[in-house]
């Protein structure tokens, strides 16, 4: 960061207000320029700050004094009172589907070897949340409107439910799911 | 501490000058608004606006030529759902059916046509687990960022494939 202000010192220039709480702003300014400048720009790799700047010098330099109006534009940007208080809940979701899969793929060969009852239920509560948040997604997807979003969600869930209900009955008064594979496959 | 002034700049605005003096960065930023909705919100009011005026969707799948990747993602939501769906039914049936698993196991081994129509569904079980397994493996790995490329794509796909193959013969013949 400090190299590129210096390099480009007399060309570019970054809003760096005093208020801290304005950071999420510039960092999201920041974002814009980079995305906008890999438009402009055909430098390989922008974002590194590298090949092109962020603005065109020529025109800033001659226009300095007699250039009456300002470009506005809208920005996203989070609004300051956000800046901290944001929810990680969407990526910690994200991670735990990663870790769930994982698990699930141990589960495999476990189960395989080790046919016994504590396999059983944890083949059951693995398989079903990740079908769960499987099916989840493609609700995410495909489902729009606030009243439908709720709606397919809340069936999601009462399925998701029973199926587990299923599955740790069956391990408790039949055979069990790792026994059920093995006889199926025995015939 | 220097003091320095964001400039936003786009194609067209580049070709005319984007300019500002020092004494008037306060107002640039002023003139940058900042827009109070999520991006969520947003997409919501889409479809509630485009909806709601009725508008049509443009062609998209049905024009789009397929390639590999589209198909095997496609193919990898089919199947999760696919076995999904299976699981939920075989739990549904294991609370509402009256009799114990090895009695309608042994019901449908009764009814079936010979010993190629047990191999033929055992590789049809095995061949959407395996498939969804070893493209999720797949997805894994571009979650850890690796294997974007193009050539890459389009290779791990095809051994993601073949693997399948192999496996679901291999289980079937168990």
């Amino acid at each position: 960061m400090k190299r590129f202000i210096s390099s480009h010192r007399s060309r570019a220039a970054l809003v760096h207000p005093g208020d801290s709480s304005h950071l999420g702003l510039v960092v999201r300014i920041m974002a814009a320029l980079v995305r906008i400048s890999s438009v402009c720009c055909r430098g390989v790799s922008p974002l590194l700050f590298r090949s092109c700047s962020l603005i065109r010098p020529l025109a800033v330099q001659k226009k300095d004094r007699d250039c009456p109006y300002l470009i506005s534009a809208k920005i996203h940007a989070t609004p300051s009172s956000y800046a901290g208080s944001g929810s990680k809940a969407a990526s910690l979701h994200w991670t735990g589907e990663r870790i769930l899969s994982i698990v699930l793929l141990g589960l495999a060969p476990v189960a395989y070897f080790y046919p016994v009852p504590a396999v059983d239920y944890s083949l059951a509560a693995a398989l079903t949340l990740h079908g769960h948040w499987g099916l989840g997604q493609v609700v995410t997807d495909y489902v729009h409107g606030d009243f439908k979003i709720k709606m397919a969600n809340a069936g999601l869930f009462l399925l998701s439910t029973v199926t587990f209900a299923g599955l740790c009955y069956f391990n408790y008064h039949d055979v069990g799911i790792c026994k059920a594979v093995a006889l199926l496959w025995s015939k | 501490m220097c003091q320095y002034v964001v400039f936003l700049c786009s194609r067209t605005v580049a070709r005319q000058g984007l300019c500002l003096s020092r004494s008037q960065f306060g107002v640039l930023y002023r003139h940058a608004v900042p827009m109070g909705t999520t991006a969520n919100e947003e997409m919501n009011k889409f479809w509630a606006k485009n909806t709601q005026l009725n508008r049509p969707v443009s062609p998209h799948v049905s024009i789009y030529k397929w390639s590999i990747p589209m198909m095997m993602s496609i193919s990898h939501r089919g199947t999760g759902v696919a076995l999904s769906s299976g699981i939920s039914a075989f739990a549904l049936a294991a609370l509402v059916l009256p009799e114990s698993y090895p009695y309608y196991l042994d019901l449908i081994h009764s009814m079936t046509f010979g010993p190629q129509f047990l191999a033929f569904s055992k590789f049809a079980l095995a061949f959407p687990v395996a498939y969804h397994t070893f493209n999720g493996i797949r997805h894994l790995a571009w979650d850890l960022g690796k294997g974007f490329k193009i050539p890459e794509v389009y290779r791990s796909g095809y051994i993601v494939t073949a693997v399948t193959v192999l496996t679901s013969i291999g289980l079937a013949a168990m």
